[in-house]
């Protein structure tokens, strides 16, 4: 099953290629907009099992659909970083 | 000569904004405006000059002009806020009788594009309605509408639904959030057609993406008249940027800009290697 509450949070930073990879993470209202420092350590299908309902990847900006939760994840996103 | 026709070339906004003005305090839908006549001798203008203004009020919308019979005041624009509510609902709350025409309602192979948005394979069996939605009789938005079988198998049986939240939310996948994408176009032959469009072919489209708390349920795309209909959006502050601590501390024992101390530690190279 889809990971609930922080451990999605840490499934989805883990995609992300770890808090290394990170640049910065912009929450929006129902995505996560990401910009990360090596496109090619970003795990697509480890974003979807993280509960994500969409990726689009675009040179190193990755959005990451997750709903209206998105400000819950972030505040768990913000403890992990 | 150049400078007489750059004069007027501003002038005509005085028209322009006097009609505006007459338009949102004194009358009323439906209602003639001054002739060109009038208008050119009250600015003392060429009748040029004022049918620019009249025509650029046409192309936004705010008067409509009638072949043989004049200019007049155009019916307001139909103004949404994007929510996951159904167009009878809308319609109603604004006084407005809605109507539906179906074109289509049948199930097809999902196209690739369809089975991305609805996150299902490409040939999966989707049902497919195609609509033109009204209000007091005009045609307001053409929609095409997709929903994956297998989850709501039943969708059809009963002919097309008349809202289709409705028929989710009757099967336990009641809509909670979705994803707008709006762009502005010109209408299709097809489009301008079933819209009943004639010189005016401006239509706002609009691709959304409808979920459940367990996904994706719907996905569908409308076209709408852009002079009959607006969006309104509510806007809030966003949150703030989420940036690792760890580059954060350093950039704050540096002196100078914030940009500035993350370039001195790793942020910059590390993007290209």
């Amino acid at each position: 099953m889809k990971p609930q509450g922080k451990d999605q949070a840490t499934a989805i930073l883990a995609a992300l290629g770890g808090v290394d990879n990170i640049d910065e993470i912009e929450p929006c209202t129902t995505r996560l907009r990401s910009l990360v420092r090596d496109a090619s350590r970003v795990d697509a299908a480890g974003l979807r099992a993280a509960g994500a309902f969409g990726v689009m990847i675009s040179g190193r900006v990755v959005q990451v659909v997750v709903g209206p939760h998105v400000d819950l994840i972030a505040t768990d996103l913000d403890e992990l970083m | 000569m150049d400078e007489a026709e750059q004069g007027s070339a501003h002038k005509y906004l005085v028209v322009r904004d006097h009609l505006a003005g007459l338009v949102a305090q004194e009358l009323s839908v439906g209602d003639a405006i001054p002739s060109e006549r009038h208008l050119s001798q009250q600015f003392g203008l060429s009748r040029m000059t004022v049918r620019q203004a009249v025509d650029a009020l046409v192309t936004e919308g705010v008067l409509v002009r009638e072949q043989g019979r004049g200019t007049f005041v155009a019916p307001q624009r139909i103004d949404f806020e994007m929510r996951l509510t159904t167009f009878g609902e809308e319609m109603r709350r604004r006084g407005l009788e809605p109507a539906t025409t179906v074109l289509t309602a049948q199930t097809v192979a999902a196209t690739p594009d369809v089975a991305t948005a609805l996150e299902i394979e490409p040939g999966d069996k989707v049902h497919f309605l195609y609509r033109v939605r009204s209000a007091d009789g005009s045609p307001i938005c053409i929609e095409q509408v997709w929903v994956p079988v297998a989850q709501a198998p039943d969708l059809f049986d009963d002919g097309a639904p008349a809202s289709m939240y409705d028929a989710l939310r009757a099967r336990g996948l009641a809509p909670e959030w979705g994803e707008d994408t709006l762009a502005a176009g010109d209408a299709t032959d097809t489009e301008a057609s079933l819209l009943g469009l004639a010189d005016a072919r401006a239509v706002l489209r609009a691709e959304r993406r409808t979920y459940s708390v367990d996904g994706a349920v719907m996905f569908s795309r409308a076209s709408y008249r852009a002079d009959r209909y607006s969006v309104w959006v509510p806007l809030r502050a966003p949150r703030p940027t989420l940036v690792p601590r760890r580059r954060d501390a350093a950039a704050t024992t540096t002196p100078g800009p914030a940009t500035a101390g993350a370039d001195d530690v790793t942020a910059a190279p590390g993007g290209r290697r």
